[in-house]
């Protein structure tokens, strides 16, 4: 890690330290303020915005333990997210048991889901496992708009979430139930990165025989990857379903799922930082165009054909997938490692 | 019995679509080791742009057809020359996502240029019906069964005679080789994802003269993959035999099982199969195991 010049670490603890200096401890609390204070300043339409990308930060940062820690391809992300939200629908409508419990069996639900369809993970892995999770995602949504149980094709309405008594209505009680979760998460995942879990799954990655050589248990490692990004992608599902109220299968379809894996490849694969840069990137891009972009295009030129709404967020997000990829493929993340070295080094960058 | 029989026919027809689809997938999984999940949305776009010739601009259909290859080629070329070559020898990941990306600008691209996202091919085929034994079958599944033969004898004849094949093969079994030799290894790569477009567009053209043009046909080409999975994924002869398999299996499903089932099973048997062959049998049937080193 790049420290600034003079300042050096003499004890285990201030190595591992994730704020380091006085500088980031101010920073962070800055930081800190902004976030809880934007209640006060945002109006509703973007605090829901907040809420959204928080919930897709935690999606996120469960693919990116998959994907960008472990190496293992999973294009179902958003059948996994469909399965922890309709869990914890039919937990509370139908069996009106408490938020916090359908919160934990939307994560338990679908982190099981996911070793079920992690499990071929174990012998095979790159295209094959790209097209498991492909299959996963349909057989998933296929299931939720049959089974009468899930609200088929109707859809399925959802209670607000609501611990001890306190119902989370308003757009800024959810805020701060969002972020505190999404900050836990976060906070898990950088840590989990540098334990012997993070550190087994970055050898899986990096050459799975040779994991297995030195004695890492490619079963369990596995598993357990597709365990914790499918457990995070359920518990964001399930505060999805409470913050929108309503769910339809169609939130939950390929496209979507594609999007995430476009996010955590934007943000940057296998850091911390990452997805929480690819996650706002493309939340905010996808309000520039459907917000900004698109109703002012329509006002002012007027011979705009008819497809131009729903044909340009789709076309200008592949876009930025493809591009990025060629141009930048280790992400935001690592233009933001480029400018903090840029910053501390500056004015002698030689 | 002749439910039977209608059944096995139209099955194997569209198995036959499949497995064409499926060799653009292994076209291009043989000679560059990438994998094209975009291919959906080829045959999409494709089946659009035959629309097009032949709805919007009237064209007739000596001159459509020739047209739709020329633009299949073209896309094929694209894709390799502006999205595929820059990312030679990089990981996997990005190698699919890639194409995944692609996928999504396609569809966008399809519903800006045609929003309302349904509609009927013109007759491409007669559709009287034919009498076999007890069964009525519209003429139409005959017709796409003796394509998709034709196209099968012209690859196979292509792959073992033409001096473009022969590189190619030559190209999915050593690529170092194949260059150490002086045959340039971008030009083929540039061929084969050309060749698997206009493969892919074909085999759209033929199921959306049945079915029509909609968003399935993006389902469509996802299927295919279930044939590429069954048959192994680097094997000709795999993907031309898993495809009616998966045909017929997903016609007989669909047929039979309906009704003890939720409507619908029809859609997924594909991805069942993907997923009890992944179980099973990762490599396929044909397909060649791969024995890594470290």
């Amino acid at each position: 890690m790049s420290l600034p010049s003079g300042t050096r670490n003499y004890t285990y603890a201030q190595d591992m330290a994730i704020l380091r200096t006085k500088t980031h401890w101010a920073l962070f609390a800055g930081f800190l303020v902004l976030l809880l204070a934007a209640p006060l300043y945002l109006g509703g339409y973007w605090l829901g915005v907040m809420n959204l990308i928080g919930i897709t930060l935690i999606a996120a940062t469960g693919l990116n333990l998959l994907i960008g820690y472990c190496g293992q391809l999973s294009i179902g992300h958003a059948g996994f997210i469909a399965v922890g939200a309709y869990t914890s629908a039919v937990l509370t409508n139908r069996f009106e048991l408490p938020f916090l419990v359908g919160l934990l069996c939307a994560g338990l639900m679908a982190g099981l889901i996911g070793i079920i369809f992690g499990l071929p993970s174990v012998r095979v892995k790159g295209f094959y496992l790209a097209i498991t999770t492909i299959a996963a995602q349909f057989i998933i949504i296929w299931v939720i708009n049959h089974w009468s149980f899930t609200g088929g094709f109707v859809g399925i309405k959802v209670p607000y979430a609501s611990i001890a008594g306190f119902e989370f209505r308003s757009e800024a009680s959810q805020f701060y139930l969002i972020m505190s979760i999404t900050a836990l998460g976060t906070f898990f995942a950088k840590n989990l990165a540098r334990t012997k879990v993070g550190r087994a799954f970055i050898a899986v990655r990096d050459n799975d025989l040779s994991a297995e050589v030195m004695g890492i248990n490619l079963l369990y490692y596995k598993l357990l990857a597709f365990f914790i990004g499918c457990f995070m992608a359920g518990i964001a599902g399930s505060l999805l379903a409470h913050w929108i109220g309503y769910l339809n299968a169609e939130q939950f379809s390929l496209t979507e799922s594609i999007l995430y894996i476009g996010m955590i490849i934007i943000g940057g694969l296998g850091t911390a930082i990452g997805p929480i840069f690819g996650v706002v990137f493309i939340r905010l891009l996808q309000q520039v165009l459907t917000v900004i972009l698109v109703p002012f295009l329509e006002s002012t030129v007027t011979a705009l054909p008819s497809g131009f709404a729903t044909g340009v967020t789709p076309m200008l997000f592949g876009l930025v997938i493809v591009l990025f990829l060629i141009l930048e493929p280790r992400g935001l993340a690592h233009r933001w490692a480029l400018f903090k070295s840029a910053y501390r080094l500056w004015p002698f960058s030689y | 019995m002749s439910e039977l029989l209608q059944y096995i026919i139209t099955g194997l027809s569209v198995g036959m679509v499949y497995a064409l689809i499926a060799l653009g997938f292994a076209l291009i999984w043989k000679s560059s080791s990438v994998a094209n999940l975009a291919l959906g949305q080829i045959v999409l776009i494709s089946s659009w742009f035959t629309y097009a010739m032949l709805v919007q601009a009237s064209l007739p259909v000596w001159l459509a057809f020739p047209l739709v290859i020329l633009f299949a080629l073209g896309l094929g070329w694209t894709i390799e020359r502006f999205a595929l070559r820059p990312l030679i020898a990089q990981p996997i990941l990005a190698l699919i996502t890639v194409t995944l990306g692609i996928g999504y600008f396609i569809e966008g691209v399809v519903t800006f240029i045609w929003p309302w996202s349904v509609d009927a091919l013109p007759r491409l085929f007669p559709r009287d019906v034919v009498h076999i034994g007890p069964a009525v079958i519209s003429q139409e599944y005959l017709w796409v069964v003796g394509i998709c033969l034709v196209v099968f004898v012209l690859l196979t004849l292509f792959f073992r005679y033409h001096r473009m094949g022969i590189a190619m093969r030559a190209t999915a079994d050593d690529q170092r080789a194949v260059q150490a030799c002086g045959i340039p290894v971008t030009a083929v790569f540039s061929r084969s994802w050309m060749f698997a477009c206009v493969v892919a567009a074909i085999g759209g053209i033929l199921i959306a003269s049945i079915g029509g043009i909609t968003q399935g046909l993006v389902e469509t080409g996802l299927k295919a993959f279930s044939v590429v999975i069954l048959g192994g994924l680097d094997s000709f002869l795999g993907a031309i035999i898993a495809g009616p398999i998966i045909g017929l299996c997903e016609s007989l499903g669909g047929g039979y099982l309906t009704p003890h089932l939720w409507p619908g099973i029809k859609d997924i048997i594909p991805f069942i199969i993907i997923i009890i062959v992944m179980v099973i049998k990762p490599y396929g049937l044909f397909g060649e195991e791969r024995i890594e080193r470290i």
